[in-house]
């Protein structure tokens, strides 16, 4: 364990070790030569390079082709009827909504990096903030996808909406899906703006950069004519503040919203106090486990190992391993009050959970979700991409798992034994899984491509040489 | 942008914006934009390639109004949805759903509070485009090719020859004592 100053970051690469201060001061944030010009330059290098390298292609043709595959199937589903997947009754949710609220949970990093870590702010937030928020916009458009297919008649959706109409029927205004609808709808509005506001000023380096009149063209419309000014830095400063508030509140409540669906019900196993923390929690330690398993190869794929240092993907994993820990404590708990509540239908359904026919599901999600992260106590795990990169997959595996069983358990376990019915997904739902997974990876690889993947604005903020060192006027703003 | 600068030569000579001056460092920046406040200079600014703390200070700007525009729209998101509710469910088609009144707050109260943070989004969003007046394609800075380096390295303060105090000789004299690395003209 080496500790340096700031003055000798220089000479320091993107193997460095950076995640521990050496009590005298801070290890750097980013590494390598630590000039505006050169960060400018590493970042643009990835969309201004003639090629993008071998790996991008081969994953964009796999990619593309799983988004076929997606076309194909949500076309044959709706043409022939929701029949073609294995939703039968009593589960009539299946892998639609299991797929949403998966999907919806992915999105919640990239809202807490942006929103939480930046009123807190953790500098090293800078380094990853803007392609996190963007798996956030990625997997809000997957999530999307589901619950719009999953009503059969994806034509009739705009009956959800209030519009005046001659049946004179009105969306119910008590109906958690409705909540669910307003609220993800909220959240992609949200998460959109606050990425693209973000994005302006770097958009704004691609067009001073471009060497062509299609990019100059092109990124001088998405950059809107930005400037530098100093009142438009005070305007967008004070924006991107006021959207992290309010996104705070968002990552909070877009969650809690999705468990109301469960948890209003009246379903032993769904209807608990417990589901909104439950959601959320669960949705953050998935999304920060999906920042680690795409930050890890980008780093490498792209040449930011000095922007995307060790400590970002220490610090990512510390997250997880915190974000698991509560999930393991509330999975703990709804097991406990199961037993200590004395109701029959409860105790039932937590048995049936880790008994039942999906008994392989209950304990892979206990391995994944409980065990797995442990292992990021050891800082050679979390600063170790052949240990860290499994394990996040695998925190991923058991979320998508977690959903599985909350839905389909409580489901195919009806009040009457006579109404049991096992769920078993058939091709048609593995292959629109399969192809929402091609979608976010095709809309991932092209913002790599072709749009900023790290605020290159504010990672300069947060050298050293980019402060004052305070002044008669200033002293007092700039002191903090 | 170089739309400009591929266009032919106009026939008069083109209108003086003000003079562009260069800084090497944040501290020079902010040292020269509490002189020129210091000395009556009103048509100013300072660009810089990412967010100075302190430069509000030192250029003496004003708090933005920015925080009350997302308080209003978030306002007007929560009042919105907690009348068009009662409107739906309790007068064009009253209707009981599991028991519950026609109008009751907390089952109100998510969805309240989601389209309350949409509103504020929407109304903070638009406020700060509109405040900056973005989007704006044409700006004369945009023509220097040395304003360029402002999204890059580059840190620079604009005095514009509308101001009252601007000289030409005189403001020029004042930028480089500041430690201007460089001043030029930028023209319409």
């Amino acid at each position: 364990m080496t500790s340096v100053t700031t003055t000798q970051a220089g000479s320091m690469s993107g193997e460095f070790d950076n995640t521990m201060d050496d009590g005298v001061s801070k290890a750097p944030l980013v590494l390598g030569e630590a000039t505006y010009r050169e960060i400018t330059r590493k970042i643009c290098r990835v969309a201004e390079a003639p090629k993008a390298p071998k790996a991008w292609y081969v994953a964009f043709a796999i990619s593309t082709a799983l988004v076929g595959v997606l076309g194909a199937m949500v076309t044959y589903a709706i043409a022939t009827g929701v029949g073609v997947w294995g939703n039968n009754s009593p589960v009539f949710w299946g892998f639609p909504i299991i797929n949403f609220v998966f999907w919806v949970g992915l999105a919640h990093a990239g809202t807490f990096i942006s929103a939480i870590l930046l009123l807190f702010r953790q500098k090293w937030r800078t380094g990853i903030n803007r392609f996190a928020e963007a798996t956030t916009v990625f997997a809000v458009v997957c999530a999307g996808l589901f619950p719009a297919i999953h009503v059969g008649r994806p034509w009739l959706a705009y009956w959800m909406l209030p519009i005046p109409n001659v049946m004179g029927v009105w969306p119910n205004f008590y109906s958690p899906l409705l909540w669910d609808a307003i609220a993800v709808g909220t959240y992609s509005t949200v998460s959109t703006l606050f990425w693209y506001v973000g994005m302006i000023p770097d958009l704004a380096t691609f067009r001073d950069r471009a060497k062509t009149r299609r990019r100059q063209f092109i990124y001088g419309i998405l950059a809107m004519g930005w400037r530098g000014s100093a009142r438009h830095w005070q305007l967008y400063e004070r924006t991107v503040l006021i959207l992290a508030g309010l996104a705070t509140a968002l990552v909070l409540g877009v969650s809690s919203t999705v468990s109301t669906d469960f948890a209003v019900s009246q379903l032993p196993g769904w209807h608990e106090t417990i589901f909104p923390p439950y959601f959320t929690v669960g949705a953050i330690f998935s999304g920060f486990a999906l920042v680690l398993a795409l930050a890890i190869p980008a780093r490498e794929l792209f040449g930011l190992k000095d922007i995307i240092t060790r400590r970002h993907l220490d610090n990512l994993a510390k997250i997880t391993l915190v974000m698991g820990s509560i999930v393991t404590y509330i999975y703990l708990m709804e097991f406990f009050i199961a037993y200590y509540s004395g109701n029959g239908y409860e105790q039932f359904a937590y048995l049936t959970r880790i008994m039942g026919p999906y008994w392989r599901m209950g304990w892979l999600i206990l391995f994944c979700n409980c065990l797995v992260p442990q292992i990021f106590w050891f800082k050679f795990a979390r600063t170790t991409w052949w240990l860290a990169w499994p394990a996040a997959v695998l925190c991923l595996v058991g979320m998508w798992s977690e959903r599985f069983v909350i839905i389909i358990t409580i489901l195919n376990r009806d009040f009457l034994p006579s109404a049991w019915h096992n769920y078993s997904p058939t091709y048609v739902d593995w292959l629109t899984f399969a192809g929402s997974i091609g979608l976010f990876f095709t809309l991932f690889l092209l913002f790599c491509r072709f749009l900023p993947m790290i605020a290159m604005c504010e990672v300069k903020a947060i050298l050293p040489q980019a402060h004052g060192h305070g002044h008669e006027d200033s002293a007092a703003e700039a002191g903090h | 942008m170089s739309t400009a600068q591929n266009m032919e030569k106009p026939m008069s000579a083109p209108r003086l914006y003000g003079l562009l001056a260069e800084f090497s460092d944040v501290q020079a920046l902010l040292d020269a934009a509490v002189a020129l406040r210091k000395a009556g200079y009103k048509r100013w600014d300072c660009y810089t390639p990412f967010p100075v703390h302190g430069m509000e200070k030192a250029m003496g700007l004003r708090p933005s109004i920015l925080p009350w525009i997302a308080f209003t729209g978030a306002m007007g998101g929560v009042v919105s949805i907690l009348a068009l509710a009662p409107l739906c469910n309790a007068f064009l088609y009253p209707m009981i759903f599991s028991g519950k009144p026609y109008w009751g707050l907390p089952g109100h109260i998510p969805m309240a509070f989601a389209l309350g943070i949409l509103g504020g989004t929407v109304f903070v969003v638009h406020g700060m485009f509109v405040l900056a007046r973005l989007p704006q394609f044409y700006h004369p800075l945009l023509h220097s090719e040395r304003f360029r380096r402002v999204t890059d390295d580059g840190m620079f303060i604009a005095v514009e020859a509308t101001d009252p105090s601007y000289s030409p000789s005189a403001t020029t004299e004042l930028l480089k004592k500041l430690g201007a690395t460089a001043v030029e003209e930028v023209r319409d």
